[in-house]
């Protein structure tokens, strides 16, 4: 990461508390109580997530691990406030998702929630620079001074400037997750999730990818959740939940990936 | 068994369902116009004169260019499907399908379509006929004469329309010849247009149909001033010149008609991507509004037409048993000409409606993008109303002022010189009944996708595999 960066971004943690986010600091920004996501019913009735109970605080790089189907990216879509729980509570940045109507969550979401998908993350027909104002415009505000010299930072950092006025299609995977990564920040979100963000990516984007969320983390103190089944993604965490069959197995500090691996495979092990 | 089965390529024969569609419109129109000059022609043999044969002719006119708007339909149709299955199509040309054979099985399965849509609609058309008929000999409208039940020209009339069907079939799928095998390895599930490359030689010559038929056009105004019959000949060839200009030049000129009426949307996002979305594929835009500019200007030529050399008739000096008479001849030819050209607007409505319902459904992804980044369930919904007006309030206009200065123009040059000046014919009834025909559409075409568009849940974008 380059030094100027750093010190620019050191010298703008005072300003982080001018989100919009606006509850007590020491409150999580999600909180899921004995949380269950079932589907189907009988004998085909699956318990994606049972009785989940977790808190993820301010400005930590928190990563969801599990194998396939553990459950998951089901955990993200429902923190996020994108899907429907069968039973429980979930609070996401103050907010009782669990009791709030389609049009409250989305706005939700718009104010407060980033979001990072493995693809397909941005508007096809809308160029890069029109994809990271497109939260601002859907909340109809205009993009303040000091806010646009935030995305003007954001863009230069991420070396986005040159392709700043094309369309998606004509990216880069690795820039398009760049681009997402901008968006993603642009708002200062409560939280950004990320699912399976470098997924898509060859190893050196990836790596790349992984080192912004980490600064963003650390020096932004923005709120990241990232689910993923890569180990040496989640090495870049500085907290590691553990899924398997819709249970939280495990929660951790920061690990190796030669840990999480051994980690991962005692569950597969355990598991057989 | 050559080549894969049609399914593999097309999916489901429901996405075929326009083809049919349009194939038994076409069917049951060519069924109803060859039907009743059949009738004509044996009334008036029995009564010895030529009306029938006449009719003939002119039903021949409008089932042809019934045929092209069909045909320029089901070559839209078929695009839109195809392009919302270029991943599928990569995974069969990465199996070893050859870019040929894939367009063959596409080419016989709309063929085969096309043709049972024919067969529904020239039956029903026929019965149609015969039913109307037999209602009017039993009031003694129609006198009692030996009225074949078929015609030899309804077993042409569906060979034409299977032919029109697997010619468009071919054309439609030209987008598989882009498919590379790889993209079917790629993560990318967003449609992006191929980029067309825009020929020299085709704008050229839209430029010289449309500047120079325009010019002969408003040469046949001038001259119908002195010389009426010169003056009708000119007009004709000015008009069809020029339309001809406009057809091979449309994507140059539908896009750009297309992206300055959207602007007046607004600036808000909803209004932006719709905007962003009718123009994304320029060659899309204009098929699917092609058929509908050329179905609103034929009406919209007649009415004005009409409306013009009503306008010059009640400036004549007639008594008025003459002009109630020619009121009333006026009034019959024009609603009589109307309901005949009309068909090719309803047959371009159909491929609209069909082309806006396929595009949403191809956009299932990047509409659980929008809803996961924020936009309500309504912004989604006038999302997709706005692109529906933005691109049928784009053909219809167009289609209007095309109209209104053919049907004037043409007007003038038969009539110019027993009237004072140049008569704008402004038939406002007709051109109401757009409007409202052109609102209609909108709320048609946009319901079923915009409901389809908001059940899409936020979750979808997740997905990898979509």
């Amino acid at each position: 990461m380059s030094p100027m960066w750093r010190a620019a971004a050191l010298g703008r943690l005072g300003t982080m508390t001018s989100t919009t986010f606006q509850h007590s600091p020491t409150q999580p920004v999600v909180s899921m109580r004995r949380v269950s996501k079932i589907y189907g019913e009988g004998t085909g009735r699956v318990a994606a997530l049972d009785e989940i109970d977790v808190d993820i605080h301010r400005g930590g790089f928190t990563a969801i691990m599990g194998p396939s189907g553990s459950g998951k990216s089901t955990f993200m879509n429902v923190a996020a406030g994108l899907d429907d729980v069968t039973s429980g509570e979930v609070m996401l940045a103050g907010q009782p998702v669990t009791h709030l109507g389609d049009d409250a969550r989305t706005l939700l979401r718009r104010s407060e929630v980033g979001f990072i998908f493995q693809a397909f993350n941005l508007v096809p027909t809308l160029s890069a620079h029109e994809n990271i104002l497109l939260p601002f415009e859907l909340a109809g505000r205009r993009v303040s001074a000091e806010e646009g010299r935030w995305i003007e930072h954001l863009v230069g950092t991420l070396g986005l400037a040159e392709r700043i006025s094309h369309r998606p299609s004509e990216l880069s995977g690795g820039q398009q997750q760049r681009v997402a990564i901008a968006r993603a920040l642009a708002s200062r979100p409560a939280i950004i999730f990320a699912d399976e963000p470098t997924g898509n990516l060859d190893s050196r984007s990836s790596r790349e990818v992984l080192t912004l969320l980490r600064t963003a983390a650390r020096e932004y103190g923005q709120t990241i959740a990232m689910v993923s089944h890569d180990p040496v993604a989640a090495s870049y965490a500085d907290r590691i939940l553990v899924i398997a069959d819709g249970h939280l197995v495990g929660d951790h500090g920061p690990l190796t990936p030669q840990e999480i691996s051994d980690l991962l495979i005692g569950f597969e092990v355990g598991a057989a | 068994m050559t080549g894969p089965n049609r399914n593999l390529t097309l999916g489901s024969l429901r996405e075929l369902g326009t083809v049919g569609l349009v194939a038994g419109l076409c069917g049951a129109y060519a069924a109803v116009l060859i039907m009743t000059s059949s009738i004509l022609t044996t009334m008036s043999e029995a009564s010895g004169g030529s009306v029938g044969l006449l009719l003939g002719i002119v039903a021949g006119v409008f089932i042809l260019i019934a045929l092209y708007v069909g045909t320029v339909v089901i070559v839209g149709a078929v695009d839109t499907v195809i392009s919302g299955r270029l991943r599928h199509i990569a995974l069969l040309r990465l199996l070893g399908s050859r870019g040929r054979e894939l367009r063959t099985s596409v080419m016989r399965s709309t063929a085969a379509v096309g043709g049972m849509g024919a067969v529904a609609g020239i039956v029903l058309g026929t019965l149609l006929t015969h039913l109307v008929r037999m209602v009017l000999v039993a009031r003694d409208t129609l006198p009692e004469a030996e009225y074949a039940l078929g015609d030899v020209q309804l077993v042409v009339a569906f060979v034409a329309i299977t032919l029109s069907a697997m010619i468009a079939g071919w054309f439609g799928s030209r987008g598989i010849l882009r498919v590379s095998p790889a993209a079917a390895l790629a993560g990318t599930a967003a449609y992006t247009p191929a980029p067309h490359r825009t020929s020299v030689i085709r704008a050229l010559l839209a430029g010289i149909g449309i500047v120079g038929g325009l010019a002969v056009l408003l040469l046949g105004a001038v001259v119908g001033e002195s010389n009426p019959g010169a003056g009708f000949l000119l007009a004709f060839v000015g008009a069809a010149g020029s339309g001809t200009g406009f057809l091979i030049g449309a994507r140059f000129v539908i896009p750009r008609v297309v992206a300055t009426l959207s602007s007046v949307l607004g600036r808000d996002p909803s209004s932006v991507v719709a905007r962003r979305n009718a123009l994304l594929d320029p060659l899309r835009t204009t098929r699917s509004t092609m058929g509908l500019v050329i179905g609103v200007a034929l009406v919209t030529t007649f009415a004005s037409g009409m409306s013009a050399l009503r306008e010059s008739i009640t400036s004549w000096e007639l008594d008025p048993a003459q002009r109630a008479q020619a009121d009333q001849v006026y009034e019959v030819t024009t609603i009589i000409l109307i309901c005949i050209i009309v068909i090719s607007a309803i047959i371009a409505a159909v491929g609209f409606v069909s082309t806006m319902s396929l595009t949403v459904i191809q956009r299932h992804r990047e509409i659980g993008l929008l809803r996961s980044l924020g936009f309500t369930r309504r912004q989604v919904r006038s999302m997709i109303t706005k692109e529906s007006v933005a691109l049928s309030a784009s053909a219809v206009v167009f289609g209007a002022v095309l109209g209104i200065v053919y049907g004037t123009a043409g007007a003038q040059s038969l009539v110019g010189a027993e009237t004072a000046g140049l008569v704008w014919g402004m038939p406002v009834g007709a051109l109401v009944g757009i409007a409202v025909a052109g609102v209609v559409l909108v709320l048609v075409s946009s319901q079923r996708p915009a409901r389809r568009a908001v059940a899409v849940s936020p979750v979808e974008a997740l997905r990898i595999d979509a």
